[in-house]
């Protein structure tokens, strides 16, 4: 049996029920030793919150933020030449990827952990691992490049620390996407659906990273 | 529905400078004052970080933090002053974990009904766990999103449930629903 | 406490410059304002308006070629520091706009828009022709835009509201939502982040829609004409009106509305695929309850 003044019980404790209604919860308390108990959780719950206290982070964030906004920046230019692969190339890149010892080899090689378990896929690991191969060198040597160059301009400073993050994040919800979509691959390497999807992402990781390096190149 | 008007929520953190010394702070900071503007960021870095870590998690609340901060210095021209700066601060820190939740939140976007989330949340009887208020922080961090967004403003950071609801986006009533699914749940973590 | 009072007083008065100057029909406006805001107003005049915030060691520079406006700041100092900006411009002046730590801002343009930030939200109302709106930590909005509107973001969502033209958009996390869109072209990207659509499917459209992590959501008007591919790895299908597969793989199957004629493509591989009716899917919107069941819905599950 639901006691609906149960849920009328916070409204009272913060003083917001009209008179009548109060009056009549009052009423219903007199002979409702459950709503009493819980009124009685109810009021320590919000007393106890009140009381927490605030606390400010262990490190000190101010110089990220003094070099976040005090950054001296022109506007980003457009520039830096388009890299794009189509999604033929960068499918036989993919694929080529997989095709070497069924996959799993290239996922060990990296970290010696067994591929159900990767969520990251570090640019470095892609690099490394699919170097050897000739239908994948291409995307592989680009995103090499486009890495390099955004460490550059992270060292040079002409990228914020606020914006690095932005990219780091973004940079790893793409690789995480990439690894999950490999590992699908693998499982079932003639879906269509799962091919274009796996090089459509590594294509977005492609202009993330272009991206990135149009911004670290042109704010100085 | 009748009274639009809100009081400015009160805050229990700790404010060193006088109300004098911040509103000056604050326009120096308005102005360009690198070095004002870090006054203002010792006084209220505790409060925003705390409602980063309450709202969001541990995780992320160093870099919300370091957002909120920086947009509050993009901002701070547009600060009229009618109001305190840390309930200015306050409200725009909330903004900033809202819009970051959405990016995060794809993941809680899956969450069971709110009921079956709430009962999750472990009473003190959990083993290990003997702080009474890291039980408490921690159990806040477990109540499913809309339920701890409003038990964080309405009960921590003082707000009134209009102004939940227009920063949530939601209506007054489920605030009050909200704000009373969270104190139930939380009731478990009350020492008996 | 005097001194301070003192101190107060002086840095109180911000610098304000306004100015007015005429300028030619066909005139672009390239302003480039690294940290601060810029807000775009239009009018029926042929003159630019500008009004700036700024501090006191900073100075506006307006320069005024044959077929450009040039509006930028500098300080004595070397880089200025924050600007904040109001211009009003001719509704048929294009306008060139960027920024770093800037928020931006243009309502009422009848002409090319181009904006640009790293860290701020673009809003744009407005804008005819060639839109090209950009962010890498904000959100982008658009509204009553007609055009071809090419739409980026990383960190944030994206959104559209009662536009006319073609659609490309992206992000990397964030949703991205199109409500009251007429376009036979429309190509939605993101890869953490949910997508809505709702608006025309005309016949021989093209319309593509495709997430990694999130939903994809559509309303279907009753008389479409559209050949449908729906394609997902890991979530759930889910129509409210009944549809007929006509080929299927594991992770990818088809059906056809009418005479097929326009083409939608919905890809999401951690998450579900919602198909509506218009009504439908803005009910849906609002709460966030369990699918819905007709008796009659086709809901094939996924592995």
């Amino acid at each position: 049996m639901t006691d609906h003044w149960a849920d009328r019980l916070s409204e009272y404790v913060d003083g917001e029920l009209r008179l009548q209604d109060a009056q009549a919860l009052e009423a219903h308390l007199a002979s409702c030793p459950t709503c009493k108990a819980v009124l009685v959780d109810l009021r320590r719950v919000s007393a106890r919150a009140r009381a927490l206290d605030d606390t400010p982070p262990v490190a000190d964030l101010w110089p990220g933020i003094a070099r976040a906004i005090g950054v001296v920046a022109a506007a980003p230019a457009r520039s830096g030449r388009r890299l794009t692969f189509s999604v033929p190339q960068l499918l036989a890149a993919s694929i080529t990827l997989i095709a070497v010892s069924g996959g799993a080899v290239w996922f060990t090689t990296h970290r010696g952990v067994p591929p159900t378990v990767i969520e990251h896929v570090p640019t470095a690991a892609v690099m490394g691992a699919t170097a050897s191969w000739t239908g994948a060198a291409p995307y592989a040597a680009a995103i090499a490049e486009l890495d390099s160059a955004l460490q550059e301009g992270r060292k040079a400073g002409r990228l914020d620390t606020a914006t690095i993050g932005v990219l780091e994040r973004n940079l790893t919800i793409i690789d995480s996407a990439i690894a999950q979509a490999q590992r699908a691959v693998l499982a079932d390497p003639g879906s269509a659906y799962l091919n274009q999807h796996l090089a459509e992402t590594m294509q977005r990781k492609l202009e993330l990273l272009r991206g990135a390096t149009s911004l670290a190149a042109s704010r100085t | 529905m009748g009274n639009t008007a809100y009081t400015a929520p009160t805050f229990s953190g700790d404010t060193t400078t006088t109300a004098e010394a911040e509103a000056a702070d604050v326009a120096l900071a308005a102005s360009g004052d690198g070095r004002a503007f870090e006054r203002l960021y010792r006084a209220h870095v505790a409060r925003v970080h705390s409602l980063v870590r309450r709202m969001i998690n541990a995780d992320v609340a160093d870099d919300v933090t370091q957002d909120v901060f920086i947009r509050a210095w993009t901002k701070l021209s547009t600060f009229r002053g009618e109001a305190a700066f840390g309930t200015w601060l306050h409200r725009l820190a909330v903004n900033v974990i809202l819009g970051r939740r959405t990016v995060l939140g794809t993941e809680r976007a899956r969450l069971t009904s709110s009921d079956v989330a709430l009962e999750q949340v472990p009473g003190r009887d959990a083993p290990g766990r003997n702080e009474l208020t890291i039980d408490f922080e921690a159990a806040i961090e477990r109540l499913p999103d809309g339920a701890r967004d409003v038990f964080v403003l309405h009960d921590i950071a003082g707000y009134k449930h209009e102004e939940i609801a227009m920063l949530l986006g939601i209506v007054p009533g489920t605030s009050k629903s909200q704000l009373h699914h969270a104190r139930m749940a939380l009731r478990r973590q009350l020492d008996r | 406490m005097l001194f301070t009072l003192a101190a107060v007083a002086t840095f109180l008065v911000t610098q304000q410059t306004d100015t007015q100057l005429p300028v030619r029909p066909g005139t672009r406006l390239e302003l480039s304002n690294p940290h601060g805001s810029i807000v775009v107003r239009t009018w029926a005049q042929s003159a630019v308006r500008v009004h700036a915030e700024h501090s006191e060691g900073d100075q506006v520079q307006i320069t005024s070629g044959s077929a450009v406006l040039t509006i930028g700041a500098s300080s004595r100092h070397g880089m200025s520091e924050e600007v904040n900006y109001t211009i009003t411009v001719p509704r048929s002046m294009p306008l060139n706009l960027s920024g770093v730590h800037t928020d931006i801002d243009i309502d009422g343009s009848e002409a090319a828009v181009s904006a640009q930030t790293v860290n701020g939200d673009v809003k744009c109302r407005g804008g005819k022709g060639q839109i090209s709106l950009q962010s890498v930590s904000g959100s982008v909005a658009l509204q009553a835009t007609d055009g071809r509107m090419d739409v980026h973001t990383v960190s944030d969502e994206i959104r559209f509201t009662d536009v006319q033209g073609e659609i490309s958009a992206e992000t990397v996390s964030g949703d991205v939502t199109l409500e009251g869109v007429k376009s036979s072209d429309v190509e939605v990207s993101t890869v953490s982040g949910n997508v809505l659509y709702n608006g025309t499917l005309l016949d021989n459209g093209r319309y593509r829609f495709s997430t990694h992590n999130g939903d994809v959501a559509i309303a279907i008007p009753d008389k479409a004409n559209a050949a449908v591919s729906v394609s997902t790895f890991n979530g759930d299908f889910n129509s409210s009106f009944p549809v007929s597969v006509t080929g299927s793989t594991k992770q990818r199957f088809n059906f056809t509305l009418g005479s097929g004629s326009a083409r939608i493509e919905l890809a999401t591989f951690n998450g579900d695929i919602k198909l509506r009716r218009p009504g439908q899917l803005r009910d849906e919107d609002e709460d966030d309850h369990d699918h819905e069941h007709d008796h009659d819905h086709h809901d094939h599950e996924r592995q």
